[in-house]
């Protein structure tokens, strides 16, 4: 299960870094007439989304995540931000309750007292 | 709480003697994923074959995206055809209904998890009066929780 959330992690930050870098730097570039950064790392993006879908995909089967939630997490690599939004609500909502960790368990130093 | 697993499982026993399982997928619900589904494979398959006349045409780039829609649309199918297996198997009671585990843990409060909640419940290791103060601690989170249940769910917060 650990191995299988940090390899979606990784992906996630990779390939959602990258897309960034294509949408903000490479397109407006190309728009610019220098086509030469979108066209690589276009195919970049292409290649690390493949194995994005992957690790998302199997992180999604182990956390047996229903099909609406899992879309969300596998279209999640296409859309520049969107990936981290998505990776930290993943994480929030599924995976720590999935691994029994979360803010709400730390146990309190001190118990309200009032 | 013990009483979503088995109530559902109830219906879904009571769902099998009034209909074969394979019902489900003629529900509205279903055909429109059917229906997304057929949709975007072709959508991906023509996407594919633009790339391919575009690679023929010369652009070099586009030799990539030939083949990367087919593996797409390839992936679409894979999806679909677990889904509905999994959906067979939680019918068929082989599987936990991960939608009843699902509206548990959005019943609790964030980052419990059901198997803390239901020692916490059961009074588990709860003798000694700091886990007392701890469960009322917990009680009181929850509490919270509840009060301020849907707000910043579009925030990503929850």
């Amino acid at each position: 299960m650990n191995a299988a959330v940090l390899r979606y992690r990784v992906m996630a930050y990779v390939t959602g870094v990258v897309l960034v870098i294509l949408c903000f730097v490479g397109i407006p570039l190309q728009i610019a007439g220098y086509p030469a950064v979108a066209n690589d790392v276009g195919v970049v993006h292409g290649i690390l989304y493949i194995i994005y879908l992957v690790a998302a995909w199997l992180l999604a089967r182990r956390l047996r995540l229903t099909a609406g939630p899992t879309l969300i997490m596998l279209l999640a690599g296409t859309i520049p931000i969107l990936t981290f939004v998505v990776e930290r609500w993943v994480t929030r909502r599924f995976i720590n309750p999935a691994l029994g960790k979360g803010p709400g368990q730390a146990r309190p130093a001190a118990p309200v007292s009032r | 709480m013990e009483t979503a697993g088995p109530a559902r499982d109830a219906a879904a026993v009571a769902g099998a003697g009034s209909g074969p399982v394979w019902r489900f997928l003629i529900a509205p619900r279903w055909l429109g994923w059917h229906l997304l589904m057929v949709v975007s494979f072709w959508g991906m398959l023509w996407l594919g074959d633009w790339q391919f006349h575009r690679a023929l045409a010369g652009n070099g780039l586009s030799w990539a995206y030939t083949f990367e829609w087919p593996l797409f649309a390839v992936f679409a199918v894979v999806f679909w055809a677990k889904t509905i297996r999994d959906e067979f198997r939680i019918r068929q009671g082989k599987m936990p209904d991960p939608r009843a585990a699902a509206a548990e843990a959005e019943r609790l409060p964030a980052g419990v998890s059901p198997v803390q909640a239901s020692s916490v419940q059961a009074g588990v290791g709860a003798p000694d009066e700091e886990d007392a103060e701890l469960s009322a601690y917990n009680a009181y989170l929850a509490r919270l929780n509840a009060e301020v249940k849907n707000h910043g769910r579009w925030h990503g917060l929850r």
